[in-house]
């Protein structure tokens, strides 16, 4: 108890700098015998004991940029665009720390029955850096880059579901779908979809609706922003000044953080997060279980993969918590063999965790009438540990009685010769921005990734349902379902979601794990400020 | 030896032409192409053809070659596949940089090694060469990221002297540029020292055993004037070729470095464009690379034969 009070304390104070999620501050306020509705308050007042204060320059150090970096959204994919972009536009839509939707630049919105047409505000009163008023037009332009014939946009698969869209005043998009989707403002809020002035191509000299303006890009080094000093978002784009350095290495960061070089650093080390967490000056901000999903993939079509037997023992085969433990530092939650993470609305909270069962695995092996060693391909191409895992794996099955060969292969064009292609490799997947785009892209029959082959009629008739189901009770039921099949049936072995692991001078505020993305959702520079 | 110094211009012109066709010829078989590597694991076939015909990589190999071929003798390097930004306009700041690193490594390197390996040689066996052989010898054993992150622990870290980041910015003034650059310089003047100091030890000492020599000793001359007019500039083609040979190093080989320091040199640049397969760019920083060997060796052949006496005027 007196732990538990000694953690509330602490809790509390990292409440007041934003640092703890709502959901994680009333699970341990609750501990301690607090009432919901107290541990509520609690958090709310705790919260707003800071206001945020203007003025300073925000020094970022981030892994995940490269020399040939663009802030053309088309071509972003990884951290340091992200960030950058976040700065400079706005997207349509964003997502509070739980994840849901709300309106950013499409203020509000509506669906009729069937959620195939949608009606969209567009935010009023908002300007660009050049001066521009935002209109509908803004909005239909920024989508139309990521459509059409030529266009190379990662986004132009998600958008594919838009059959008409026009503005029917200047304040109001109206979209509708080739068929319904109940998430679809989910969709627009993917961070491609960034929006700029209509006709617009000049992407070295970015004009956006964004609090800060982009002073210097030097690709692959660094970037820096300068406060834009009006912002439609209050209490946001507080620092005068940000620089985004690009830091690849993960010992670089770490001792630019420690040195005071830089105030935030993303993706640190595992191994030695530990020893930051004890040093007053830094602030470690850890979002449990919303990163990378780590699994071994089986073609289920393929010779052997197609017995749901094998599969099971796999499944069971596999020592999730010993894989953890040994080659994450405990930072990382362990995969109930699908890929939806549990910050998701519609995790399924009532199915019990697969834990390692070297008997099962065996009684299942033995059941599928199978012999001989099952060959697993990993690289470090697919993912910097697989190797380590692929090896943790193979001793957990070697306890069961059965051989495992790990077949180590090359990191280069590994997407393009072995996923989708070998009969069992190493795979992760990452966050999809909704349920049913996890479900349609990793399993659904009509995807060209779902790479385990799994192509199953009932349950693209379940997640077609559930994607235009209104009625939040029946749409939570239909997704556990679809949870319930893939573990049981999918050849999917996901054995682990990691952590995100930021860390932060203590003088920043503002910086709170995210449902969606490390660093704040990757705005930091816009959400935080300096104590 | 102006037909010398003509013949190896011409040399190198042609080593370099064959270094880009080798060049392509290996990105060409490397799998995957910069579509898929721009795009990711999440590219469907449509965007990717749709990004291949907007690259112009429909086209067959030797005709790309061939038009990079006729625009690079222009002077025109294109412009990177995956930004679309200009590469000599990239390449220049970073090519700056790295010369910057490498003649502020050179600095302090090549004098204190040819310093230490006289003074080694002079003292053979005494406390000064083991010494001298031990510290660097040591320092060349143990991998580059290791010195680095040791002298990063060591002054950073635990006494601030020095920034752990050494990343710099056009803006940036000389002195501010010497002070955040100091730790990966020295950490480079760790790594290039024993090769010289060796190589220049070796050489001294073989000089000093021949006849010559001892003949300087028996007319009386100091020491000091022996070694610096009889022996060092007979001792010097060598030391010569080891310097350029290690200076050629501290110009191409110095990636890790640039990693852990964050310096934004062109090694990191080529790093990325092969990992995107981004042809010109890699195509730019192989003709750098390329041409910082063929111009340090030339330049030690010519300066070999402008030391030595007995090359400079042959019978």
């Amino acid at each position: 108890m007196e732990d538990f009070a000694k953690k509330l304390r602490e809790a509390e104070r990292l409440a007041a700098r934003s640092s703890v999620s709502r959901r994680d501050f009333m699970q341990l306020a609750m501990m301690t015998g607090l009432s919901a509705a107290a541990a509520g308050a609690m958090f709310s007042k705790a919260e707003a004991a800071e206001t945020p204060k203007k003025g300073g320059t925000f020094r970022m150090g981030m892994e995940g940029g490269s020399a040939t970096d663009s802030l053309d959204p088309r071509t972003y994919a990884d951290s340091v665009m992200i960030a950058a972009s976040l700065a400079v536009y706005n997207c349509m839509v964003e997502f509070d720390s739980a994840g849901n939707p709300t309106g950013e630049l499409l203020e509000s919105w509506e669906a009729k029955p069937g959620a195939v047409e949608w009606i969209f505000n567009v935010r009023q009163g908002v300007t660009f850096s050049n001066g521009k008023t935002l209109d509908a037009d803004d909005i239909l332009y920024s989508i139309a880059i990521h459509r059409g014939e030529e266009t190379s946009s990662p986004a132009k698969g998600i958008l594919a579901q838009i059959a008409d869209i026009k503005a029917v005043s200047p304040s109001q998009v109206a979209i509708t779908l080739s068929s319904g989707n109940a998430d679809f403002p989910v969709i627009l809020g993917d961070y491609h979809l960034v929006v700029v002035p209509n006709g617009f191509t000049d992407w070295q000299k970015p004009i956006g609706t964004g609090g800060y303006v982009l002073e210097s890009f030097e690709p692959g080094v660094r970037l820096v922003f300068q406060n834009r000093g009006e912002y439609w978002k209050e209490g946001r784009a507080n620092f005068d000044t940000v620089e985004l350095l690009n830091i690849q290495d993960v010992a670089a960061r770490t001792a630019a953080l420690q040195s005071g070089q830089i105030d935030a650093a993303n993706r640190l080390d595992a191994r030695t997060v530990d020893l930051m967490m004890s040093n007053p000056d830094l602030n470690i901000v850890r979002t449990k279980g919303t990163g990378n999903r780590f699994c071994f993939v089986s073609r289920v079509t393929q010779p052997g993969f197609d017995n749901k037997d094998l599969r099971l023992a796999l499944k069971y085969g596999i020592d999730r918590e010993k894989i953890i433990d040994s080659v994450y530092s405990g930072y990382a939650v362990p995969g109930n063999d699908h890929t939806l993470d549990s910050f998701n609305p519609y995790y399924n909270t009532e199915m019990p965790q697969r834990a390692y069962d070297p008997d099962k695995a065996a009684f299942h092996f033995k059941k599928s009438g199978l012999s001989g060693p099952i060959t697993l391909k990993t690289s470090e191409g697919a993912w910097g540990s697989a190797v380590d895992c692929a090896q943790l794996y193979q001793e957990s099955m070697a306890k069961a009685g059965i051989t495992l060969n790990v077949e180590k292969v090359s990191a280069d064009g590994y997407w393009d010769n072995v996923w989708l292609k070998e009969p069992f490799c190493a795979v992760y997947w990452g966050r999809r921005l909704s349920a049913d785009q996890t479900f349609t892209q990793t399993y659904g029959s009509g995807s060209d990734w779902n790479d385990s082959d799994w192509r199953v009629p009932e349950f693209d008739k379940l997640v077609e349902a559930a994607r235009v189901e209104l009625d939040e009770a029946k749409r939570k039921e239909m997704y556990f379902a679809c949870q319930q099949m893939i573990a049981e049936d999918g050849g999917m072995v996901c054995f682990a979601i990691t952590d995100y692991l930021d860390g932060f001078s203590s003088k920043v505020m503002g910086a709170a794990p995210h449902a969606r993305y490390d660093m704040n959702d990757n705005r930091i520079a816009e959400k935080g400020w300096f104590a | 030896m102006l037909r010398l110094i003509i013949t190896r211009v011409f040399l190198g012109c042609l080593t370099l032409l064959v270094v880009t066709l080798l060049i392509f010829v290996a990105t060409e078989i490397l799998p995957g192409d910069v579509a898929s590597a721009v795009l990711g694991q999440g590219a469907t076939p449509d965007t990717l053809a749709a990004f291949r015909i907007e690259l112009g990589l429909d086209r067959p190999a030797y005709v790309r070659y061939l038009e990079w071929l006729t625009n690079a003798l222009q002077g025109d390097l294109g412009v990177a596949m995956t930004n679309k930004r200009d590469v000599i306009e990239t390449l220049t700041p970073r090519l700056s940089n790295t010369l910057f690193l490498a003649g502020y490594a050179a600095a302090i390197a090549v004098p204190m090694a040819i310093v230490l390996g006289v003074l080694s040689a002079i003292n053979e066996g005494k406390f000064i060469d083991r010494a001298a052989n031990v510290l660097t010898l040591g320092a060349i054993s143990v991998p580059e990221f290791f010195i680095a992150y040791i002298l990063i622990l060591v002054f950073a870290t635990n006494l601030g002297w020095f920034p752990s980041l050494s990343t710099v910015y056009a803006d940036m003034g000389l002195w501010d540029k010497i002070y955040v650059v100091a730790l990966p310089a020295v950490t480079l003047t760790l790594l290039v020292m024993a090769h010289m100091l060796r190589m220049t030890r070796a050489s001294v000492l073989a000089i000093m055993s021949q006849p010559y020599i001892e003949m300087a000793f028996l007319k009386g001359l100091p020491r000091r004037r022996v070694i610096l007019r009889h022996a060092l500039p007979n001792a010097a083609a060598p030391i010569i070729s080891v310097v350029a040979l290690n200076l050629a190093y501290l110009i191409v080989g110095v990636v890790v470095i640039e990693v852990v320091f964050v310096y934004p040199g062109v090694g990191q640049y080529m790093v990325d464009g092969v990992t995107k397969r981004d042809l010109p760019v890699i195509q730019a920083c192989a003709l750098v690379f390329g041409g910082a060997f063929v111009l340090l060796n030339t330049l030690a052949d010519v300066l070999a034969i402008l030391v030595n006496p007995r090359l400079r005027h042959p019978r």
